[in-house]
């Protein structure tokens, strides 16, 4: 062993050459939210909450259905502008701009934050147009660009070798977790920052979900990610920084390893033991 | 804490629990028995100890194996989670501990053929201090005890202290007389079990430590075994 190795093999924290990882340490903000209310009509959805989205990482929430988690995915990307008496007050900060802030152009807004569902929801069309179709309203591309962006975006998304045969195909005649990956693809087809994913694979078999799981793993080289899920486990093989929602409120955050060892709120405690009443 | 939503998850903690309970009793009776054999020349409390080691072994394996399916069957997660690994790992420990005391039993049996021209008191001391000291960690697992933990994690100190002076006076008798040298080897490696013992019921108390409040103990763990750099030198 050189003694440059043996250095290196000192400084770091291993044992057997296994690097023994300790807490994710949190980057900086991709996303900051602060002091963010959500209301449904009189309904108060979301109450002061104050979460940063880590750049490149990803952020997994978790909490009972009807905490709020969902309601804040859909906050990001103003999803709620389509629905009248829905409002959001408070800060969601991206480069200098309030998502939340009404003057806010949606359409670039969501080329930046592309979400992903429960259901796979891919288009009526072709394998190749469900990715082309988002392209086109933001992108003016020559045929072999296109091609390039749909070839990028169908690798990106480990779907490439299971469709580069039949393109032309509907998208409604794949499997269901082919379909979520398409919808991934088309997701990040349109070069987004942020990728928001709302139980992306509840409704998966156990191996498309573990792709899934690779996916987003592979992705947040790229990408800054946060996954709703109700799946605990999920979160805490998925999530580098997870919080927990309850009523509206986000009671803690902390890095996944933190939340799933040694939560500091009673609540989450209850919570992620299956203690919840 | 209030009780899980699946009942037959607290019924399995639960029992994770007795078991861990029925092994320390087990054992904290081995010492004791060892001790009665030792200091009272009991050879019928000699052979109990011995008896009880299968026990203790088949508990071992037990909660091993009930640590692995709750593991794969339940996910557990946080405190669930630290006191159920936790589990394993204490359940290794006081397999050990039950192995000292078997070995201990064991070398009364030869011990009680010689007549000691020495007494028994540091020994016996020891002993009272090594019984306490895993009551106390066996009531704080039983509990979830940090306080009573951190208390034991402490006393090792004056047992290693114990153990230190035995060392250097079992030495003194085998250079006053070599007669005494069969005698006094069973007893160091006696008094080095019962060192031992202390050391895995500090294992016990770290361990209990982070079950409970999710943290390691923060100050550095106090080691008191100088036999490693004693000697003893007859006079010139």
């Amino acid at each position: 062993m050189s003694t440059t190795m043996q250095e290196a093999k000192m400084a770091d924290n291993s044992h057997g050459g296994v690097q023994v990882r300790s807490a994710t340490a949190i980057g900086a903000a991709r996303i900051a939210i602060s002091d963010l209310d959500f209301y449904y009509g009189a309904h108060k959805a979301l109450k002061a909450i104050n979460l940063n989205l880590p750049d490149k990482q990803v952020t997994g929430m978790i909490g009972p259905s009807g905490c709020g988690k969902s309601t804040l995915l859909r906050v990001l990307n103003r999803m709620y502008d389509l629905y009248p008496g829905q409002r959001a007050e408070g800060k969601a900060m991206m480069d200098g701009q309030n998502i939340v802030d009404p003057a806010t152009d949606l359409n670039a807004l969501r080329a930046r934050i592309g979400m992903v569902f429960q259901k796979p929801t891919p288009f009526p069309m072709s394998i190749y147009e469900n990715i082309a179709f988002g392209v086109k309203l933001h992108e003016k591309l020559s045929k072999a660009a296109m091609d390039e962006r749909v070839e990028w975006s169908l690798s990106r998304a480990a779907l490439w070798g299971e469709v580069k045969d039949r393109l032309n195909s509907p998208a409604m005649g794949m499997s269901g977790g082919q379909q979520q990956r398409l919808c991934i693809a088309r997701t990040i087809a349109v070069r987004p920052e942020v990728i928001l994913l709302d139980e992306p694979t509840s409704a998966l078999d156990p191996i498309s979900t573990l792709k899934i799981e690779e996916l987003i793993d592979e992705l947040k080289n790229d990408f800054t990610i946060a996954i709703v899920t109700h799946n605990m486990q999920q979160a805490a093989r998925c999530a580098d920084q997870v919080a927990f929602f309850y009523l509206g409120e986000m009671v803690e955050v902390g890095p996944a390893e933190q939340i799933f060892t040694a939560p500091k709120e009673k609540r989450t405690q209850e919570y992620v033991t299956g203690r919840f009443g | 804490m209030p009780e899980h939503l699946v009942k037959s998850y607290d019924t399995e903690l639960n029992r994770l629990r007795a078991m861990m309970s029925e092994m320390g009793g087990i054992v904290e009776n081995q010492v004791a028995l060892a001790s009665q054999a030792i200091l009272q020349r009991d050879s019928e409390a000699a052979t109990q100890a011995v008896a009880e080691d299968p026990r203790v072994d088949a508990l071992e394996r037990d909660i091993e194996q009930f640590v692995v399916r709750i593991l794969a069957l339940r996910q557990p997660m946080a405190a669930d989670l630290r006191f159920i690994v936790a589990s394993m790992k204490m359940t290794g420990d006081l397999e050990r501990i039950g192995d000292y005391a078997t070995n201990a039993a064991k070398r009364s049996i030869v011990l009680s053929q010689f007549a000691l021209p020495f007494s028994l008191a540091g020994l016996a001391n020891m002993f009272r201090l090594v019984q306490a000291q895993l009551k106390s960690i066996i009531d704080a697992v039983g509990a979830g005890d940090t306080d009573m933990a951190i208390e034991v994690w402490r006393s090792d100190q004056a047992i290693d202290d114990v153990y230190n002076g035995i060392f250097r006076e079992l030495i003194t008798y085998m250079m006053e007389d070599p007669r005494n040298i069969t005698p006094c080897t069973h007893l160091l490696f006696i008094a080095k079990n019962l060192e031992r013992i202390g050391d895995h019921a500090t294992n016990i108390a770290e361990t209990v430590y982070y079950a409970v409040r999710g943290e390691v103990i923060p100050d550095a763990r106090p080691k008191g075994d100088n036999s490693p750099y004693a000697v003893v030198r007859p006079q010139e």
